[in-house]
């Protein structure tokens, strides 16, 4: 199985053009699409974070800095890179500054290691919150294993592997709006079997 | 509909699609669900299973706290 760094490094790739209307509408003052870039990558930049930052709290802290700086350097963005990449750098920049200002006083991260991290948690709730990681990582594996084999197929092409839609239509030999209706459909199915874990108030209001 | 907002993750709608996907995501917290947990499958499948827990809300809290514009000549990368 290829390594999570990989398997983000491809989907980054591919998410070169797919953000850039996204991108056009928040430069041009539209504050819904940059809400729904913070929402679709504010869990990779949260991760990323917490290789250099400890403490939940703190993690949180630098992962808003680093959108705040984002959005207010929107107009420097000029697409050379994709859009998740030009927020990575900013996060690094992000928490070095953090680490910088808060030298001696912070617990410091094992950049080997970045497990039991869960974003917007106090400390004390952590454990609780890697419970619910985990058994959202289950209900996930465990909706892939009952999903029928083509509708998996193609979102493990699209998610993991980082192909474009147009790739798996010709690696699948099917039309691409077929690619389309799987890859809902998959989302669908496991959707569905989310909704009772994070419950209906949590994990999605915005 | 649901299947817009799977397309607009992707960024696979046409270019004059996302801002009618974006209205309609403002309008219905339903989509905005789906748009959340759609993301968090793909995040899952990669290995990053953590929920949101209103990090995302809290992000546009404080930039809406701290009146956060777009600053033209600002560049991030050089912060």
């Amino acid at each position: 199985m290829q390594s999570v760094e990989r398997a983000y490094a491809e989907k980054r790739m591919a998410e070169k053009e797919a953000d850039a209307e996204l991108v056009r509408l928040a430069q041009a003052g539209d504050e819904r699409a940059f809400q729904a870039l913070v929402v679709k990558y504010q869990r990779r930049i949260a991760r990323h974070v917490a290789r250099y930052v400890k403490r939940a709290n703190d993690v949180e802290e630098v992962v808003q800095d680093a959108f705040m700086r984002a959005y207010r350097g929107l107009a420097s963005y000029r697409g050379d890179a994709s859009f998740y990449s030009w927020l990575y750098r900013i996060a690094s920049n992000a928490a070095f500054s953090f680490l910088k200002k808060n030298a001696g006083e912070l617990p410091v991260a094992d950049e080997r290691s970045d497990d039991g991290f869960e974003p917007g948690l106090t400390d004390e709730q952590t454990p609780e919150r890697v419970l619910l990681a985990r058994q959202i990582g289950e209900v996930v594996e465990r909706a892939m294993a009952r999903l029928q084999p083509e509708l998996a197929e193609a979102l493990v092409l699209f998610e993991v592997e980082g192909k474009s839609y147009k790739e798996i239509a010709q690696m699948l030999g099917t039309p691409i709006g077929t690619v389309r209706t799987r890859i809902f459909r998959a989302r669908e199915f496991i959707a569905r079997r989310l909704e009772p874990v994070l419950g209906p108030a949590r994990d999605r209001r915005w | 509909m649901s299947l817009n907002v799977s397309l607009l993750l992707d960024g696979e709608l046409e270019p004059a699609e996302v801002k009618p996907a974006l209205e309609e995501l403002a309008a219905n917290s339903g989509l905005r669900d789906r748009y959340t947990l759609y993301g968090l499958a793909g995040d899952a499948l990669r290995g990053n299973s953590t929920p949101d827990d209103g990090f995302s809300i809290r992000i546009f809290e404080r930039m809406k706290r701290e009146g956060v514009k777009i600053e033209p000549g600002y560049d991030p990368l050089e912060d």
